[in-house]
């Protein structure tokens, strides 16, 4: 009997796994302390200047060389230590600083983050 | 698509096997659960979650795989009017990758996974069996071998990516999965002890690599000698299939247990990164599975080198050091600190370093990093508002899978559609977004599956209320037996 209900227990569970394809869950809304600009210009701004320009001084990288879709991908493989099961990260030092800041409350959403710099760039040109 | 015909090659993959799992005991499954309604209801039933469009159009589709493939077939079954024309020069393009790991690990014959692009072709949809050497997207046109101008409304990039074995020091060539034109990637791979399920020809000579091995243990079992050393790589890029470098690890020793050998090799696994998966829970489960097995692993190593001759795979390990004081930080920085380690092969898996296609990748669509950067959520191309692009070659975390490429086909066809009828905004506003869904159906064992399922939240997104952390056989029915025809015939008709 009990062998019985489990078959179709799987059964059922097997079909859900093929026929639920369509339709994402919408990823969880998350709430931060501080907005993305207050983020930028208390944190990444000391390093990453005004425009994203960069600091070559401190080997700190430009952020205007890229669009926001670029932009995103960039931070996403920071915050997430690489987007690849084991093939780790081409961000090290920066993955360091990031948990840092974010251990500090300096959370962000990575989307409105690349938005943010997008326009900084902009109003620059 | 006759309902029969995918049931009936389901069912010869289960005689391949009885004594995994017994045809009785699968059509029990089969027949008398909506499991199969629902695997045939994919394969079969109309496009009817896409509105049909009358929009018209030029399409062209760079390349000719499991992405580009399917999309045809959706965009034509969705907009029957448009002239759609994909580009690809493998006549075998349309072969099942994710089968590769069975075939390594000799569960399936390297017959099992060759699927001809011609076959495969939607009805109404042009064919030119050449490659592109030149994007122009100034000018919306393409140029194939060098000679023949292809212009275009939309363009579509699925060009798959290379395995650049080239890029480590004593292997060479640069090819894709199915191409046989692989000689300089086969001088070294495929024999000796070193082996890669990542292309066709390679993944049939692991499965002989894994019988040798397994002799090996055979001959020296008992006299103890050291223990054969396996060593199994995951490198620095992003990888198509993240899962495979460990999965062909777990049959390999799988191999071993049912040889009774299991004592005489040590398995171990060296990979780039600093973890065995991104999502936490995954992670975690796979650690547990590692130390059942009595597997080793060492993060943090790059395979560099390759001495065939005396056996010796040289890898950079790579670490942080506590670096100065950061002012702007107010937190010690770090240093990064690497240096080349030795290590001696019996057995060597060796998964090679991917990119983009040079052609993409140096052309103006391509980006620094060579994989085309599009908007993850709508696969738009972030400067190129005609050109979408999907699948291996696509820049976003974590997609270079085939159950990817199944949500991403259908974000790209209603997005290229919304761009022929001039509506931008329908794009930007779809609720038809690509969330990063992956799976990684990570075989354990033969028999067994844990389907991590996830997406860009880094959290596990199974689909039913089962602990996805666990190894079931019922993935294993799922993976091994189900998802070759629902690829196969659902997905490239551009319905599943």
């Amino acid at each position: 009997m009990i062998k019985k209900i489990s078959t179709i227990t799987l059964a059922s569970i097997a079909f859900l796994a093929l026929s639920a394809c369509s339709g994402e869950k919408p990823a969880e809304a998350k709430t931060y302390k501080y907005s993305t600009v207050e983020v930028y210009e208390q944190t990444c701004v000391k390093c990453h200047g005004k425009h994203g320009e960069g600091n070559p001084a401190k080997k700190t990288p430009a952020l205007n060389d890229r669009t926001a879709g670029e932009m995103a991908q960039d931070l996403y493989d920071v915050k997430n230590s690489g987007t690849n099961q084991s093939s780790g990260t081409d961000h090290e030092i920066m993955e360091h600083n990031m948990q840092k800041l974010v251990d500090k409350g300096y959370d962000y959403d990575i989307n409105s983050m690349a938005e943010f710099l997008s326009y900084l760039v902009k109003s620059t040109k | 698509m006759k309902k029969n015909e995918i049931l009936e090659e389901i069912l010869a993959e289960v005689d391949k096997h009885p004594e995994i799992m017994s045809r009785r005991d699968a059509m029990k499954y089969l027949t008398v659960s909506p499991m199969a309604a629902a695997i045939l209801a994919g394969a079969t039933a109309g496009a009817t979650e896409v509105q049909a469009s009358s929009v018209k159009g030029k399409v062209v589709i760079v390349g000719g795989g499991l992405a580009g493939m399917s999309t045809a077939a959706r965009l034509k079954n969705s907009a029957g009017d448009l002239e759609i024309t994909v580009i690809e020069p493998d006549p075998i393009s349309c072969s099942y990758q994710p089968g590769q790991t069975l075939v390594g690990a000799g569960i399936w014959e390297g017959s099992d996974i060759i699927y001809n692009r011609d076959d495969k072709l939607p009805a109404g949809v042009n064919l030119i069996k050449g490659s592109v050497t030149a994007f122009d997207p100034d000018n919306n046109k393409v140029t194939v071998d060098g000679k023949q101008e292809i212009a275009y409304d939309q363009l579509i990039i699925a060009t798959g990516l290379m395995l650049n074995y080239a890029a480590i020091e004593g292997l060479d060539g640069v090819i894709t999965s199915a191409t046989k034109d692989n000689a300089a990637t086969k001088a070294k791979v495929g024999k000796d002890g070193v082996y890669s399920i990542y292309f066709q020809d390679g993944a049939v000579d692991t499965w002989a690599g894994i019988q040798e091995l397994v002799e090996k243990a055979k001959k020296q079992k008992g006299q103890g000698k050291p223990k054969l050393q396996a060593v199994f790589t995951h490198p620095n890029t992003p990888i198509k299939c993240g899962g495979a470098p460990k999965k062909i690890m777990y049959l390999t020793n799988a191999r071993l247990e049912e040889a009774g050998v299991r004592d005489e090799v040590e398995l171990t696994f060296y990979p780039n990164g600093g973890k065995m998966f991104g999502v936490p829970e995954y992670h975690e489960a796979i650690v547990e599975q590692y130390k059942v097995r009595g597997f080793k692993w060492n993060y943090a190593h790059n395979l560099i080198k390759l001495d065939t001759e005396s056996k010796v795979a040289t890898f950079n390990h790579h670490w942080k050091e506590k670096g100065a004081w950061d002012e702007d930080l107010e937190e010690y920085g770090v240093e990064l600190k690497s240096k080349p380690v030795e290590v001696k092969y019996d057995f060597i898996h060796v998964t090679p370093p991917m990119k983009a296609p040079d052609v993409v990748a140096q052309s103006k669509v391509g980006s620094s990093k060579g994989w085309v950067p599009v908007k993850k959520e709508t696969l738009q191309h972030v400067k190129y508002s005609n050109v979408f692009c999907l699948g291996d070659v696509v820049a976003v975390p974590m997609g270079k899978t085939g159950g990817s490429a199944r949500k991403q086909y259908k974000v790209v066809v209603n997005n290229v559609i919304s761009a022929l009828e001039g509506n931008q905004k329908a794009i930007d506003d779809t609720n038809v977004k690509y969330a990063g869904y992956t799976v990684c159906p990570l075989i354990t064992s033969i028999g067994t599956v844990m389907l991590a399922e996830f997406n860009w939240t880094k959290k596990p997104t199974p689909m039913v209320p089962l602990d996805p952390t666990q190894e079931r056989w019922i993935w294993w029915l799922l993976k091994v037996y189900a998802l070759k025809p629902m690829t196969v015939m659902g997905m490239l008709s551009g319905r599943a």
